[in-house]
């Protein structure tokens, strides 16, 4: 009898430990009805980090946030920024910037968005330095002020071409007088507990279950939208962190959309499963190699020429890729930004014969077995799958040119504390997003640049960047960036491998999405998102 | 040794073994390569605002004087700060704990209430072709992997069969009853893999203690007696049998809780285990220190009740 007791004590405890976490049903939203009444459910690999749009950690942190915190810029598919909240943007003179900013966006609270939120927002994030993209974009960013409702006048420290769409592009806008509560946007986690978040986007969020699911309801008046008006009355972002568990449940229909780019081995695989459409979205980012010039060996053009030919690009992107990707001519200025792109510049080609007669040229003979006296270290992230498997490509291609190439993949923290310390010969990684080449370019060549990995200092190249920089008139600028990429690829001050194409997979049951370049944006930017239906 | 003293000397181990766990735990998240500011700052930031991020995080200060502060925080129960969260470890913790909870002591109750019937049974039939495949069933679990068991198992009675739901401890969107019945078959698929991995070690266990004690003389005068069979076997040998299980129990939980890192990031359950592998891959130390306690504490509170439990089933442990 006792040990009945007992039991069921222990049983009554579980369920009333439960009971804590079960959640209460919630008031039923107002503004869903008639046709509009969908749910779309999101599938994410992780959790929302920080619900804070200037500082943002995640994937999921920025598909969330954004669905409230509108953007003033866009992107199209050729990498051109596109309006947002701002209909007009640009210079008045070489030291101030503009943005026109929509007059008919309203927080969700029934506060007007104005120039103010904008104003406010920049130099927030200017003073208090969160850890984001938006803080790393203000180098040149001096104050904002709210000249009227709807303009919002920049002060550069110094002329900067790129700054005004930059910052409009990366930076989320926040309400006003919602954050100016708080001490510092810079750790203001704006996780809803003062009475729950306002939005401007077409969603706004109002159900946290943490590690498992973030539930949005729809804010009626998007202007972006056509009707103004987000079809599905709910998106339910859902946590996955295995990606064959979020296919499985694609495919079990418990999901309606897959938000993160497929592993390129699912591609084909989905395109072929029936109740799955697969969407192809251009990438903005690019895969490379470079050659740390710090290391005497590296320092030599002919070596760094003799390990770019020494790689067998067509296989990587056959094979690794399956065929996803394309090639970028060996130049920063990919493809995809049709305006910068030059088709004259050629990707080196695979000849490893080459390979061992620049190695020659250089001073280095081969020993009895065919090989150089060099060895160089590799350095990739474990966590990059498709990295870590071109990587021993490269390696094998380079010893059939008689260079050693000993590969170091380690895990993620490690590999970026050793990018920081130049602990790498070659360094193998991918960025996301290059969307502004003339801030690529600053950041990836001129001295000091957070992602010089080469280490070069060439004054030809630095006087080209900079003039770049300080250059407004766009079809010079693109001439000015031109030059300066022929000096990257003639003098191999970057390896640039290829522009992955990203597929998304969603439920045939659902229609209607708009494609935007990158990761980040695909068919979860807010327009897609807002504009979405099920297939009756 | 009186049952007070006895008490109070698992407590004191208890309390050494948590502190030990607190300190090897700071030292060793502070050996990991990389570093916070580097994990949580956009790639475009310069080496002045990363310099900020550490000394935002109390980084910047010598490694006694930041062990001296976090000890201090932790006996006033603040767990500090989460670096990417900016919210309370406490809070954070909070949140995933109970999932965690019920997804291991559901996966261990399953575990005894299988695992122990079996080791019996193959005991009992030694050599037979039933302890055989009991054996094979056994071996074959410890060596299971479990991503692999957790997608095989999604692939056949979540996708094809569609027993049960992929992924969460439940569904969005339920309330009352259908939430309970919603977390009740979330919960299933997670715990039978849980439970899959361990079972090899009750029941080789228990079969091993199970053929000693068969083999002791009061099961020789029991059955001399004329006792029933399986009087004897369940009754008797069993009881005995028992003890080493119990340890087991406690022995196994902290490799319990290293497996549900795995099964909660394959079954999208929202516990602890995965907290902590986001929070590896961001190095937010306040949190992996948080987690690593709360863990290091109830392996140790369990194994300390285990050890109390065992000193009244058994009162030489008591005086040894």
């Amino acid at each position: 009898m006792r040990k009945k007791n007992l039991l069921a004590a222990g049983a009554l405890s579980v369920v009333l430990a439960l009971g804590g976490c079960a959640p209460s049903a919630p008031e039923s939203p107002g503004n869903a009805g008639g046709s509009f009444d969908d749910t779309l459910t999101v599938a994410t690999t992780t959790d929302v980090v920080n619900y804070n749009p200037l500082i943002g950690n995640s994937r999921s942190d920025y598909w969330i946030t954004n669905l409230m915190y509108p953007h003033l810029l866009s992107i199209a598919d050729n990498g051109k920024k596109i309006a947002g909240l701002a209909t007009d943007w640009g210079y008045t003179d070489e030291t101030t910037g503009f943005y026109e900013i929509r007059d008919d966006f309203t927080w969700s609270d029934g506060t007007p968005l104005t120039a103010e939120d904008v104003a406010w927002t920049m130099n927030a994030v200017k003073n208090d330095a969160p850890s984001g993209t938006f803080y790393g974009q203000m180098a040149n960013f001096e104050s904002a002020e709210a000249v009227s409702e709807t303009r919002v006048e920049i002060k550069l420290s110094q002329s900067d071409s790129t700054v005004i769409e930059e910052l409009g592009f990366w930076g989320n806008v926040v309400p006003k007088h919602v954050f100016e509560k708080a001490e510092t946007v810079a750790d203001f986690p704006n996780d809803g507990k003062d009475g729950g978040w306002v939005s401007a986007g077409p969603y706004l969020l109002t159900e946290v279950q943490a590690g498992q699911s973030y539930t949005m309801e729809r804010v009626d008046n998007y202007p972006l939208v056509d009707g103004e008006k987000p079809i599905a009355a709910k998106v339910i972002y859902r946590v996955f962190p295995d990606v064959n568990t979020e296919i499985l449940a694609l495919q079990s229909g418990e999901v309606d959309v897959i938000a993160n780019a497929l592993p390129p081995a699912q591609v084909d695989n989905l395109r072929n499963t029936e109740g799955v459409e697969v969407a192809e979205v251009v990438g903005l980012g690019y895969a490379h190699m470079t050659y740390n010039m710090s290391k005497p060996d590296l320092a030599k053009l002919e070596v760094r020429q003799a390990l770019a030919h020494a790689v067998d690009y067509e296989t990587i992107r056959s094979v690794v890729l399956q065929g996803q990707a394309v090639s970028t001519g060996s130049s920063p200025l990919m493809p995809v930004l049709s305006d910068y792109y030059e088709d004259s510049l050629k990707e080196y080609e695979f000849d490893t014969e080459l390979s061992r007669k620049l190695m020659k040229d250089a001073g280095y003979t081969e020993d009895s077995n065919g090989n150089f006296p060099v060895s160089f270290r590799l350095i990739y992230s474990l966590q990059d799958s498709v990295t870590s498997q071109w990587a021993t490509l490269v390696q094998d291609s380079a010893a059939e040119a008689g260079i050693t190439i000993e590969l170091q993949g380690t895990e993620r923290n490690t590999y970026l504390a050793m990018t920081q310390e130049g602990d790498y010969d070659i360094y193998a990684g991918s960025f996301a997003i290059m969307d502004d080449p003339v801030t690529n370019f600053a950041l990836s060549y001129l001295p000091g640049g957070v992602i010089n990995y080469t280490y070069v200092d060439d004054p030809e190249l630095n006087a080209l960047i900079e003039k770049g920089m300080v250059t407004s008139d766009t079809p010079e600028k693109i001439k000015i960036m031109q030059e300066a990429a022929k000096i990257v690829h003639e003098q191999v001050y970057d390896n640039i491998m290829y522009t992955q194409n990203l597929y998304f997979a969603h439920s045939a049951e659902w229609e209607g999405f708009v494609t935007q370049p990158s990761e980040l944006l695909s068919i979860v930017n807010p327009l897609s998102i807002a504009s979405a239906y099920k297939v009756k | 040794m009186s049952r007070l003293s006895f008490i109070l000397r698992r407590l004191i181990r208890a309390f050494v073994t948590i502190l030990f766990a607190v300190t090897v735990t700071f030292l060793l998240l502070r050996l990991m390569p990389g570093d916070p500011a580097l994990a949580i700052a956009s790639p475009n930031m310069t080496d002045e605002a990363r310099a900020l991020l550490l000394t935002q995080y109390g980084l910047d200060k010598p490694l006694f004087v930041q062990f001296g502060l976090y000890l201090g925080q932790v006996f006033q129960g603040n767990f500090g700060t989460s670096f990417t969260q900016s919210r309370p470890v406490l809070d954070v913790l909070l949140q995933r704990l109970p999932w965690t909870l019920l997804l291991t002591f559901t996966a261990l109750t399953l575990t005894v209430i299988v695992g122990i019937p079996l080791g019996v049974l193959a005991a009992s039939r030694r050599g037979k072709l039933l302890d055989k495949i009991v054996q094979v069933i056994g071996v074959t679990g410890q060596s299971l992997f479990v991503p692999s068991i957790g997608v095989l198992l999604l692939y056949v009675f979540g996708l094809m069969l569609g027993w049960f739901p992929i992924g969460g401890a439940y569904s969005t969107g339920t309330y009352g009853l259908d939430w309970y019945a919603s977390v009740a078959t979330h919960l299933v698929l997670p715990a039978v893999s849980l439970m899959l991995i361990q079972l090899g070690s009750y029941v080789l266990t228990m079969r091993a203690t199970l053929i000693d004690a068969l083999e002791e003389d009061y099961v020789t005068l029991a059955k001399a007696n004329g006792l029933p069979k399986r009087r004897i076997l369940w009754k008797h040998a069993m009881r005995n049998a028992l003890l080493p299980t119990t340890t087991l129990i406690g022995l196994q939980l902290g490799f319990l809780v290293g497996g549900a890192v795995l099964t909660e990031t394959v079954f999208a359950y929202p516990g602890i285990g995965r907290g902590i592998y986001e929070a590896v891959t961001q190095l937010d130390f306040p949190v992996l220190q948080g987690a690593f306690l709360l863990l290091a504490i109830t392996v140790v509170v369990a194994n300390m009740v285990t050890d109390i439990i065992y000193g009244f089933l058994d009162p030489r442990v008591k005086t040894s």
